[in-house]
């Protein structure tokens, strides 16, 4: 029997009990769509986290100290001369205030930032542009929004700001550039995020020369865990910090580490979603099983008509094989489709508890995931469509040609 | 003439659990290439036990039976299914037609199993449903949208459309009225006269006159001329 024979057979017959097709392989479809919806998910979520905020965040490093004496810039010059697996350290200051623009009024979260954050952090400009050395220099009342904070503010993320001016506490700044992002994690939807320069910050609104945060970006396929320990240890050692104080006096904290917690969340999510999709592809298999069990004892006469007219065996063993497993692959097919869809919504639902406002999930699905599906359904028809189409095969051509 | 059928000294022994039935018990037959032979019995003397072994579909217990020169009762599984789907062509009591698909498709069926091209396929098809004369206006109808004659008719195209060496028949008039088994009678006299080998078997005695010999086969023997006679005799003495 040629393929094409074979397959003109299956398709006439899984046309013919189209109804029941559809409900037996639902089991499969939803346990499909659960495996395409969470690799989809965790694809987008990984993508988002690494896309969004640049490769280069996975070598960053949040680095604070609380000495009691508040670091200076000079004291980050030094770290950053002893601390050899950096590519850069810059520092920043934090403060928060607030800003308005004549009918908007906002919480803002302040940050300043030497000029060497930008290239740092491979900021995206969507609108105007970096600070200067000399707006460094003079401490100009200059500010940076992220789109988020351009859409609260002004009422539309994509409004022309640039050369527009906000207030904040008393002072009048005029922004200089709108970025892509913050990169800020856990921004709200009522407060803003802006950049100054850093000695605009330290004289304006911080207060002093103190230094906040500072960021280190390790360099290119760095150990992240190693290069927190050093630095800690190396901290721990230039400021006195005994070893029982570490914890709460020093915070060094990798982008590599926030991005490994949102993957052990993802882990413990995309086992749940294996455990249901597993449960129903084994459903589903049963589903099948029985259908075509159904199929064949509906069909002994036709299956001693073949008989009669010369099938082997082995001809109708591939005959109800081909159906179940096209069954099966048709309701996988369908499974990505809706998973996908599912993946959508829940993208929507979950990239706003997990990832802040700012962050856009979209889902991910590549072709190594459709064929990973297709391959399981495959697998599942041959699993359990081999029972019956064996039930099939061995029938007795005389006693099926004269079954009631 | 070049015997088609050889069937030398058959039993056939069915084992249940209530014990053993004897169906065939010593058949002998010999049919010749282009003959018609009505096998005719009453039901239970084992005329589908005997029909069922000329067809491939079950295997005597013992004797030998040769179609074509070829020892049949040594076949495997695979090897029966290939001769019946190269050497024989059957026809049914209940036709046994797949009831969606179109008289095309269901007279093309016995194709697939013995491997013609799809290009020869239709060609063949229509050759044989000519040779039944079914009007080609039926050729795309269901076969499940057919009259009980038409079905039938479909039914022997199927049989023919491999060119088999011999044509069985089981019953082929059993469900149909006497002015539709007339028609089919006529097709498989037309069968007869352009050289096709045919056993029917039935056990209605009109159907037995199309044919150029009837033999009787009662409680799983064939019955020998005197027998037959005796047969006769007291049947006309019961009218």
């Amino acid at each position: 029997m040629k393929v094409r024979d074979l397959a003109v057979e299956t398709w006439s017959a899984l046309d013919a009990n189209r109804g029941r097709s559809a409900l037996t392989v639902l089991g499969i479809v939803i346990g499909i769509s659960a495996v395409i919806a969470m690799t989809a998910l965790i694809g987008g979520i990984n993508k988002a986290l690494v896309g969004e905020l640049g490769l280069s965040q996975a070598q960053l490093v949040y680095i604070t100290v609380n000495t009691g004496k508040p670091l200076t810039y000079d004291d980050v010059d030094k770290m950053s001369q002893n601390l050899t697996d950096y590519d850069y350290m810059v520092a920043t200051s934090m403060g928060s205030g607030e800003a308005t623009t004549g009918t908007k009024k906002a919480s803002a979260n302040i940050t300043g930032v030497k000029p060497a954050y930008f290239k740092a952090m491979a900021t995206k400009f969507v609108q105007g542009r970096a600070f200067t050395d000399a707006e460094e220099g003079k401490g100009s009342l200059v500010v940076i929004l992220d789109k988020n904070s351009v859409k609260t503010l002004f009422g539309d993320a994509d409004a022309e700001v640039v050369g527009k001016t906000i207030t904040l506490n008393n002072n009048e700044y005029s922004i200089v550039g709108v970025t892509e992002s913050s990169g800020e994690m856990y921004a709200g939807a009522d407060s803003v995020s802006l950049l100054m320069p850093f000695s605009t910050a330290a004289t304006r609104v911080v207060g002093n020369q103190e230094v906040g945060t500072i960021m280190g970006f390790a360099h290119e396929g760095s150990n992240m865990e190693s290069v927190v320990k050093k630095t800690k240890d190396y901290i721990a050692a230039t400021y006195n910090i005994p070893e029982s104080e570490r914890e709460e006096n020093m915070y060094v904290y990798s982008m590599q580490s926030m991005i490994d917690q949102v993957n052990a969340t993802m882990g413990a999510f995309s086992l749940l979603m294996s455990a249901v999709a597993g449960v129903s592809l084994l459903v589903g298999g049963i589903g099948i099983m029985n259908m075509m069990l159904t199929n064949v004892t509906e069909r002994i006469r036709e299956i001693g008509l073949r008989k009669a007219l010369g099938a082997r065996r082995s001809d109708i063993t591939r005959q109800f094989m081909l159906e179940s497993v096209l069954l099966c692959v048709s309701g996988g097919l369908f499974g990505v489709l809706l998973g996908y869809l599912g993946a959508l919504f829940l993208a929507v639902i979950a990239g706003g508890a997990l990832m802040g406002e700012s962050t856009r999930i979209t889902p991910v699905v590549d072709l190594s995931t459709v064929l990973m599906a297709t391959g399981i359904c495959v697998f599942i028809g041959v699993l359990f469509g081999w029972y019956p189409a064996r039930r099939a095969a061995r029938l007795d051509p005389v006693e099926s040609l004269h079954y009631q | 003439m070049a015997k088609v059928l050889d069937v030398i000294n058959v039993h056939r022994i069915y084992e249940s659990a209530a014990g053993y039935t004897h169906a065939l018990r010593g058949v002998s037959l010999q049919v010749s290439r282009g003959e018609f032979l009505c096998v005719m019995g009453p039901s239970g003397s084992g005329k589908s036990t005997l029909m069922n072994i000329l067809g491939g579909l079950d295997r005597p217990t013992s004797g030998t039976y040769k179609l074509e020169g070829l020892d049949v009762s040594e076949l495997t599984d695979d090897e029966l299914a290939e001769l019946r789907a190269s050497r024989l062509g059957f026809v049914f009591q209940s036709f046994n037609l797949l009831p969606r698909a179109t008289v095309m498709r269901n007279v093309q069926l016995p194709l697939v199993y013995c491997d013609v091209p799809r290009s020869e396929r239709v060609e063949r098809a229509v050759k044989a449903l000519h040779a039944v004369g079914l009007p080609p206006d039926y050729y795309d109808h269901r076969s499940n949208e057919l009259s009980g004659g038409q079905m039938q008719r479909v039914a022997i195209a199927r049989a023919l459309v491999n060119d088999p060496a011999l044509i069985l028949a089981d019953e082929p008039t059993g469900n149909l009225d006497s002015a539709t088994s007339e028609m089919v009678m006529e097709t498989f006299s037309k069968l007869r006269a352009r050289g096709k080998t045919i056993v029917l078997i039935t056990h209605d005695p009109e159907v037995c006159e199309w044919a150029d010999r009837t033999v009787h086969i009662r409680d799983g023997k064939l019955l020998t001329d005197e027998e037959e006679h005796a047969l006769h005799a007291s049947e006309r003495g019961n009218t």
